[in-house]
């Protein structure tokens, strides 16, 4: 017993040297030290492994699925990191608010450089985003969040404002010829969907009925979801899926129902996936509402870099716009070839 | 499972041993696990096919099914697995891992140089992957002795980790496509994923078949009934068999005449025609074969079986009222239609009706304060049924409200009716009788206030003719049980024979079912009827839970599975391979995650990293729902299956419904509780009558 009680006391004074021992390894000549003097915090965090030109990690806390949509993103994010020399903590949540709160908590206490995130759910968000301004971290919103980035004191927000996404896609149903618009959701609690449909619902001259459907993950519910909807209510003659998944889904649905897609039926969509854009290249599919969600990865990146080492801002407090862009049956091909690339 | 143990001779009254007592086919019905499921199945489809008018279509069904196919295969295999005794989180992301890797095979893979096999070696190899996926669960579940919940929750992430990371690797995306760049796609394509579009398939003799077949098939299942429950005759009737011959042909002849002919009176003369003969038929093949009662039998009613009657009728009246009044085609939320003073003034009516109930019944010999306690239950029950109450009609559009009401009141009326004949049974047979012969009446009569009333045409006539035919069987039923002795003891011949003509009567049904649904006619097409097609999913997952309950019911295999799951040491020591039958069962799942990975890959081509991931809990609900314990070594497959049918139906039929999906899931989580209730709620019943 006494003999363990030694042991233990052992082990407690040689991991309390470890860590005085950490701190000062950390110390010595590291820009980490200069930023982190400014916010009257003590650096309690390792250095990172591999020491890139600047030393600056930015935290990128995302409600990232790792789904095609955020991949481009990643790999924006990533190309943008290594131009400028800095290393980036990519932390997807896959959807839960909880874990992106716990993420961005945990990027406070490692005294970030810069934090990008995303706002799928604001309510949760906030406040931890609010610490993290008060910390003196740059923080910055992407993709989604745009109503909110001012109430939190981030300098901007990267994306595409929901809203205005959904007032293109309403004017695109407009030249189409649609009448009636199913809108049909694949998140039931993300904010941003719900704002691109009532986007649609404002410049769009016919009715809109938006709907939740089901989530990618469960595709044939989804389209029977989507099935049921169009089913009961034959004058509908239009369908926006805000998403690209659900866009395919909607596609299928419509075309099992026997609707002449293309013709009198017209499917719209967000976003690009390789299948979306065979869709839109077959004509099926009209249209895909285009965010450019590489740069929603990189300018987050190339931003905070400027913040941090330069006090540059950009912006002047508005939201940095990344779309709306529009792929359509005339530009399929080439975008297809950068879809390729991975880089669309 | 369920047979009776032993056959004592016909006519054998009683037996001492309980393990030898007679049950009766309700009985034997009734402690069957999946029961509930079937009745709480009928519960929702009658609701959602009375709130949308193309739910019952057979558009509406084929969504239903497609929903239910890929959900029914996994809720099979995890039944099995659950029955056994464990779980398997990792069975969602399975699905799409094992189609994953199968188009990963297929694909020409970058850099890598690319596996780029033909299908017909990928598809077996995939197979062997996900064998080895279900014996690695289950050797580790054995070798650890660790819960499979934590083993399998660990597989679940290490295939979404998988999933992510290997197709990323591989071909640097996340969407992993396309399965039709393998080769033999096009001999593969119809079996995973071949569709049976139902307007292309016009066969104008369709309705010949589904009215015989329908009609014969119910016809078969009543004479099963009759044939498990009454006496049989040892003198032979042949007065009866005659009658029983013209009831027949008088059926045929009806049947014909309202093929051949087209307007309403002719179709109102062969319906009663049709209705007659049944009834002679009916009434004739008692005659023939069964005991007539001797002793007393002379009608007497206790005032509480009037009170019944009248309650019964008063209800079906006011459902009745409710239909008539309540606006067919509204589609706003009720309470928008309300304004908000007349709201609360009907809460408040409410609170006091249900108060004053509870003053008066609570009032039995209780004084003081121990009365204000004693209301102190009722009033909290109350209020939550005010919340729901408001919850529901702030969700509900005005024509939902109108068919709730509707079939919720003339079915708690009917229900009020059947036991005022339960009741009245007791004092004589022919009383009994004559309340049955009113409830046929009631349901004639809403029959044809349907058929008058009914906004959509479509199903509503088949509805019309299948309560039409049920007042005809209500009333046969009355007829004979009035004059015919029932049997209180097994008859070996006349169980086979009931046996045999209730699995023709389902065939036949069947057949008339399917034929309507798959094909369609000429008329209908001009009419512009909806698009209907049916996946190939469909019939895997027929096959897939027939060959389940097989193996559950009547292999060695499947009798291992109830005493793993029930025991795992007991079985052990009675010398089943407990671990070997365990590891065996994670391999079913796997493999049926295998049939739905490949499903969906032929279906869409492409599968995102994320298919499949969450669905697990899906799965684990649908066969709770269709009876299944979450404790193993009770449940059944079929149940599973059913269970599966039930959340494709709760889902589709709130699209169909039009229903404000923000509330989905409210809807979904009300249905599921209530069907699991009243799963538990019948499944209690059956064990008070065995």
């Amino acid at each position: 017993m006494r003999k363990l009680r030694f042991l233990l006391a052992l082990l407690a004074i040689f991991s309390l040297f470890a860590v005085s021992c950490g701190d000062d390894d950390s110390a010595d000549g590291n820009d980490i030290e200069e930023v982190s003097e400014t916010d009257e915090i003590p650096a309690p965090e390792p250095a990172p492994v591999e020491e890139p030109d600047s030393g600056l990690i930015f935290h990128m806390i995302t409600h990232s699925d790792d789904g095609p949509f955020w991949s481009v993103v990643k790999r924006g994010a990533e190309a943008a990191a290594e131009a400028v020399g800095v290393t980036l903590v990519w932390n997807p949540s896959n959807n839960d608010p909880g874990v992106q709160a716990s993420d961005i908590a945990a990027a406070v206490a490692a005294n970030s450089d810069g934090i990008a995130a995303s706002l799928p759910s604001p309510d949760q968000l906030i406040p931890p985003l609010q610490e993290a301004v008060a910390a003196g971290i740059p923080v910055y919103t992407l993709n989604s969040g745009v109503n909110d980035y001012q109430s939190i004191g981030a300098t901007s927000h990267v994306g595409q404002t929901e809203v205005i996404a959904g007032n293109g896609a309403g004017r695109r149903f407009n030249d189409l010829g649609a009448t009636k618009v199913l809108c049909g959701i694949q998140e039931q609690d993300n904010v941003a969907l719900g704002e691109r449909c009532a986007g649609l619902a404002e410049t769009f001259n016919g009715e809109v009925v938006s709907n939740f459907m089901d989530l990618d993950a469960n595709q044939v519910a989804q389209e029977g979801a989507i099935n049921a909807a169009l089913a009961a209510d034959s004058d509908i003659d239009g369908f926006l899926g805000v998403g690209p998944v659900i866009a395919v889904s909607g596609l299928s649905a419509a075309k099992a129902l026997g609707k002449d897609v293309g013709n009198s039926f017209f499917v719209g969509g967000f976003d690009i996936t390789p299948d979306i854009i065979d869709a839109i290249e077959e004509g099926e599919i009209a249209f895909t509402v285009d965010q450019q969600q590489y740069l929603q990865g990189y300018i987050p990146v190339v931003l905070m870099y400027l913040e941090a080492t330069n006090q540059n801002t950009l912006g002047g407090g508005l939201p940095i716009l990344t779309g709306p862009g529009f792929v359509t049956p005339e530009n399929a091909a080439a975008v297809k070839a950068l879809v390729a690339a991975g880089t669309r | 499972m369920t047979d009776a143990v032993a056959h004592p001779e016909a006519g054998h009254e009683s037996t001492d041993d309980e393990r030898l007592a007679y049950r009766g086919v309700f009985t034997r019905l009734l402690v069957r696990p999946e029961i509930g499921a079937v009745i709480g199945s009928a519960a929702i489809w009658v609701f959602f096919w009375a709130v949308s008018g193309q739910f019952g279509t057979a558009g509406g069904l084929s969504g239903v099914l497609d929903v239910s196919a890929t959900l029914g295969i996994m809720a099979v295999a995890v039944a099995l697995l659950m029955i056994g005794g464990e779980f398997d989180l990792s069975s969602g992301a399975a699905t799409g891992a094992l189609g994953i890797v199968t188009i990963l095979l297929v694909k020409d893979i970058g850099e890598l140089g690319g596996a780029g096999l033909n299908l017909f070696i990928a598809i077996p190899l995939s197979f062997v992957v996900a064998m080895a996926l279900g014996w690695y669960n289950g050797t580790v579940v054995e070798r650890t002795g660790l819960p499979s919940f934590i083993v399998t929750l660990a597989t679940f992430f290490v295939l979404r980790g998988f999933k992510l990371g290997f197709s990323k690797l591989t071909i640097d995306n996340i969407s992993v496509g396309r399965i039709d760049e393998g080769g033999g796609f096009d001999f593969w394509r119809p079996i995973f994923a071949g569709v049976w579009t139902r307007n292309d398939h016009v066969w104008d003799t369709r309705d010949v078949v589904y009215t015989i077949g329908v009609l014969a098939g119910l016809a078969l299942l009543v004479l099963a009934v009759y044939e498990g429950n009454y006496l049989r005759k040892k003198v032979f009737n042949p007065a009866g068999l005659a009658l029983f011959f013209a009831g027949i042909i008088g059926t045929a002849s009806g049947v014909a005449l309202m093929h051949a002919t087209d307007g309403v009176a002719d179709n109102a003369i062969s319906g009663a025609v049709i209705v007659v003969s049944m009834i002679f038929g009916f009434v004739g093949v008692a005659m023939w074969r069964y005991e007539p009662i001797a002793g007393d039998n002379s009608i007497h009613f206790d005032p509480r079986v009037l009170e019944f009657a009248v309650l019964g009728l008063v209800l079906v009246l006011i459902g009745i009222f409710c239909a008539l009044v309540v606006d067919v085609n509204g589609q706003e939320a009720i309470l928008d239609r309300i304004p908000a003073v007349a709201a609360w003034l009907l809460t408040l009516v409410a609170f006091g009706v249900a108060g004053a109930v509870v003053w008066r019944r609570s009032s039995g010999g209780v004084v003081g304060a121990e009365r204000w306690s004693a209301l102190l239950k009722p009033l909290r029950t109350g209020l939550v049924a005010a919340v729901a109450f408001v919850t529901f009609m702030f969700m509900t559009t005005e024509q939902g409200l109108r068919a709730m009401l509707f079939v919720g009141l003339g079915a708690t009326g009917l229900v009020f009716l059947a036991m005022a004949a339960l009741r009245a049974r007791k004092a004589s047979a022919l009383s009994g009788s004559m309340m049955l012969a009113l409830n046929a009446l009631v349901v004639a009569g809403l029959a044809l206030f349907i058929q008058a009333e009914s906004g959509h045409e479509k199903f509503r006539t088949e509805i019309f003719s299948v309560m039409m035919f049920g007042a005809v069987v209500i009333l046969a039923w009355a007829l004979v049980s009035s004059r015919f002795q029932q049997r209180r003891a097994a008859d070996h011949y006349a169980d086979r024979l009931s046996k045999i003509l209730a699995v023709a009567g389902l065939v036949s049904v069947l057949v008339g079912l399917v034929s309507r649904l798959l094909w369609t006619t000429t008329e209908e097409i001009d009419s512009g009827v909806a698009f209907a097609s049916f996946r190939m999913s469909i019939l895997w997952f027929i096959a897939f839970t027939a060959v389940a309950t097989f193996v559950l019911g009547r292999t060695k295999f499947g009798s291992w599975i109830f005493a793993v799951g029930g025991n795992k040491e007991a079985a052990r020591q009675v010398g089943v391979p407990a671990a070997r039958t365990k590891t065996q069962l994670f391999m079913i799942v796997s493999g049926a995650a295998w049939l739905v990975g490949l499903l969906l890959a032929f279906r869409l081509q492409t599968l995102q990293s994320g298919t499949g991931n969450g669905l697990e809990f899906e799965y684990i609900i649908a066969a709770v729902v269709g009876g299944t314990a979450l404790t193993g070594g009770y449940g059944s497959v079929l149940g599973a299956a059913i269970g599966a049918f039930i959340m494709a139906m709760s889902k589709q039929g709130i699209g169909l419904a039009l229903w404000n999906s923000d509330w989905r899931f409210a809807f979904l989580g009300v249905i599921l509780l209530g069907a699991v209730m009243a799963n538990n709620f019948i499944k209690a019943k059956a064990e008070a009558v065995r």
